[in-house]
């Protein structure tokens, strides 16, 4: 007995989901995509983004996205299964660059492209598409230090230890520290790219009541003025990345000096972009490419025009606000909050 | 006899269901076959021992909150210690340190008495935190005898090496056990501990080997996190739930005292290949958790229902 209605649940299961499985068919291109941090505004937009590409990009019948929170090994098994399912390209957003080679050969050995965006990958012959970190870091932490006059205190608020992104942001901050010899870092944190953890960090510097002239935030932005406008400590220049929340308080709270550098989180789109020229043979020189950041600052008013332009109500205030990579990608941002890929409607 | 009857048929229903899933892969990717079972079991391989481990605690009446933590431990220190010395020591002394942990957090809970989730739970944090003493980010190295242990097909083409070692593994750990005082007294301790000990079973040292039986699962499910990622990583990966997950699923009670591993085991093949499936299938990864979880319990249900009929009759 209990064999038939096990047996009976298991076939209602695969006859349920037998005929979504032809309904695909295969036009193009199908590609796959791999995350494991689900939740994260920047990496929901990742994942947006590469829909909203792969729908505009008319070579792209399927998109199949494996998007959740989990751990390398995890991240092995997700790339397997759509190795599995046949597709011609898989973009991914790595958990590490050494722990995934051993699936990542194994797509490439059946001519699947691969294309890592975000971080970088080991596996000879996997494509490279990220922001370019180590400027990132330069651009914001050089536009701190001069608006400082080229001395002072600052805090130096890191995201997570022995992650890449960090390894590389550290070098560019670090770059931009050797030309500047009267700044010091009173304060160094990793805020582990947590809000809450971030702000706490900031309330116990503020409550310490050591003095600082200015704070380089590696994206953990909007709650650094949020502790700094609670405490009712005197604001001082901050740096942070272009999230929709921080942004706006560049143009709407009173005495914040700052500067937002962008890190969209659109390079996923660009990654799909980079995926669809390769195979139709258009190849890049490189396998790495890197995209540049940009720094919007609200002292000048070219500036503050920049960043009120940038603004937009629709946006998850979590999301970064550049939602397009010039160049490379070609959604509209209709397209992109909408967050549909070939195959949804 | 109608006990063993339905421990019997809960795991062929179970095998039951795998077969049916398999088959359904096979009509929805018709070129999945070797490589695409290969990569099932090489998935199903950290799962397989997180789930093993935690069953046998399950089965004592307890529950491990802290096995995600101590594979953890157990693959930065393979990672460390391979990158250092040789393969064959360094694997020892990893299950040495898994066992060693197991029997920790067993000692803790007999000795403190406190309860197994609370001692757990807290050793859930200690075992994070050692493990980011022992690499505070991802890195070391392995062997390439232990990734080459784990990837392809062994002898027919079609048996990957990953299921061998599952099978093999957790054959030569528990059915020895299982056979002995301590499996009788694992069981007994499980069903009715006061009448465990009335009956003269060391109810103490009975919880402590189970602990450490699972530390030691912990042990081989950190091997095979270094041996897939060819490194070690400190933070600690999903496999806490879905252990528990496999475990019910299996048909070990969570009181304790029924249920064996077998079941266990072809439910974590069972959550793998539903995963490949949806994959297969593009289903939008924010509903597929919802799938996940509905099927399980789903099952559950069923097979509650179909036992508690076939016991009645």
């Amino acid at each position: 007995m209990k064999k038939l209605m096990t047996g009976a649940a298991a076939i209602a299961v695969a006859a349920a989901m037998t005929p979504a499985a032809f309904a695909g068919g295969h036009k193009s291109y199908t590609i796959g995509v791999s995350n494991t941090v689900q939740g994260n505004g920047w990496r929901e937009q990742m994942i947006c983004a590469m829909r909203a590409q792969a729908l505009v990009e008319g070579d792209v019948a399927n998109l199949i996205v494996a998007h959740r929170n989990t751990d390398s090994a995890g991240q092995l098994e997700d790339i397997n299964n759509l190795i599995e399912a046949g597709v011609d390209a898989i973009v991914l957003n790595p958990s590490n660059p050494d722990a995934l080679n051993s699936a990542l050969d194994a797509a490439m050995a059946q001519d699947i492209v691969v294309v890592a965006v975000d971080a970088g990958v080991t596996a000879e012959g996997a494509y490279i598409l990220s922001n370019n970190q180590e400027e990132y870091a330069y651009l914001g932490a050089k536009w701190l230090f001069e608006q400082l006059g080229g001395s002072g205190d600052v805090v130096y608020m890191r995201g997570i230890a022995g992650v890449s992104a960090d390894t590389d942001r550290d070098n560019g901050f670090k770059r931009a520290l050797a030309e500047f010899s009267g700044i010091n870092v009173v304060h160094e944190v990793f805020t582990g790219w947590q809000q809450d953890q971030g702000k706490q960090q900031m309330f116990d510097f503020l409550a310490t009541g050591i003095p600082f002239d200015g704070v380089w935030t590696s994206g953990i932005d909007n709650v650094i003025v949020d502790a700094f406008v609670e405490s009712g400590a005197p604001l001082v220049p901050i740096v942070g990345a272009d999230n929709a929340g921080f942004v706006q308080y560049l143009t709407t709270v009173d005495g914040l000096e700052g500067a937002a550098v962008t890190n969209p989180g659109s390079v996923g789109g660009a990654g799909i972009a980079l995926a669809v020229d390769i195979l139709n043979g258009e190849a890049p020189d490189s396998t790495t490419v890197l995209v540049d950041p940009v720094l919007w600052e609200n002292k000048t008013a070219d500036g503050r025009a920049t960043i009120e332009g940038a603004q937009n109500p629709n946006l998850d205030p979590e999301w970064p606000v550049s939602v397009t990579v010039p160049g490379w990608t070609d959604y509209s941002m209709e397209e992109i909050i909408a967050c549909e890929g070939p195959g949804d409607s | 006899m109608t006990e063993a009857l339905r421990k019997h048929a809960w795991t062929m229903g179970l095998l039951a269901l795998l077969v049916v899933l398999l088959a359904a892969t096979k009509l929805i990717q018709p070129s999945f076959g070797g490589p695409g079972l290969e990569s099932l079991a090489r998935a199903a391989l950290p799962f397989a021992f997180a789930t093993a481990g935690m069953a046998v605690v399950v089965i004592v009446g307890g529950i491990d909150l802290s096995v995600a933590s101590m594979m953890a431990v157990c693959a930065v220190t393979a990672a460390t210690l391979m990158e250092r010395m040789a393969g064959v020591p360094a694997i020892f002394i990893v299950l040495a340190v898994g066992l060693g942990m197991g029997l920790l957090n067993g000692a803790l809970i007999v000795v403190t008495r406190v309860p197994d989730i609370v001692v757990t739970l807290a050793m859930l944090f200690v075992w994070e935190g050692v493990a980011l003493l022992i690499l505070e980010t991802p890195g070391g190295a392995t062997a390439d005898w232990v990734e080459d242990s784990i990837r392809g097909p062994f002898l027919f083409g079609w048996l990957p090496k990953a299921f061998l070692i599952i099978a093999l593994v957790t054959a030569a750990i528990w059915i020895p056990i299982r056979r002995s005082k301590l499996g009788l007294s694992i069981y007994a301790t499980g069903s009715d501990e006061m009448a465990a000990f009335r009956s003269g079973v060391a109810v103490g040292r009975t919880k402590i080997a189970a602990y450490g039986i699972c530390g030691l699962f912990c042990g081989f499910g950190g091997l095979s996190l270094a041996a897939l990622t060819g490194i070690g990583e400190p933070v600690p990966g999903p496999y806490l739930l879905a252990s528990v997950a496999a475990v019910v699923l299996g048909g070990v009670v969570l009181g304790g005292g029924r249920g064996g591993l077998l079941g266990p085991i072809i439910a974590v093949f069972i959550l793998r290949i539903i995963r490949t499936i949806l994959t297969l299938m593009a289903v939008d990864p924010n509903v597929t958790t919802i799938i996940e979880g509905t099927i399980m319990v789903a099952v559950v249900m069923l097979g509650t229902a179909a036992t508690l009929r076939s016991a009645r009759r």
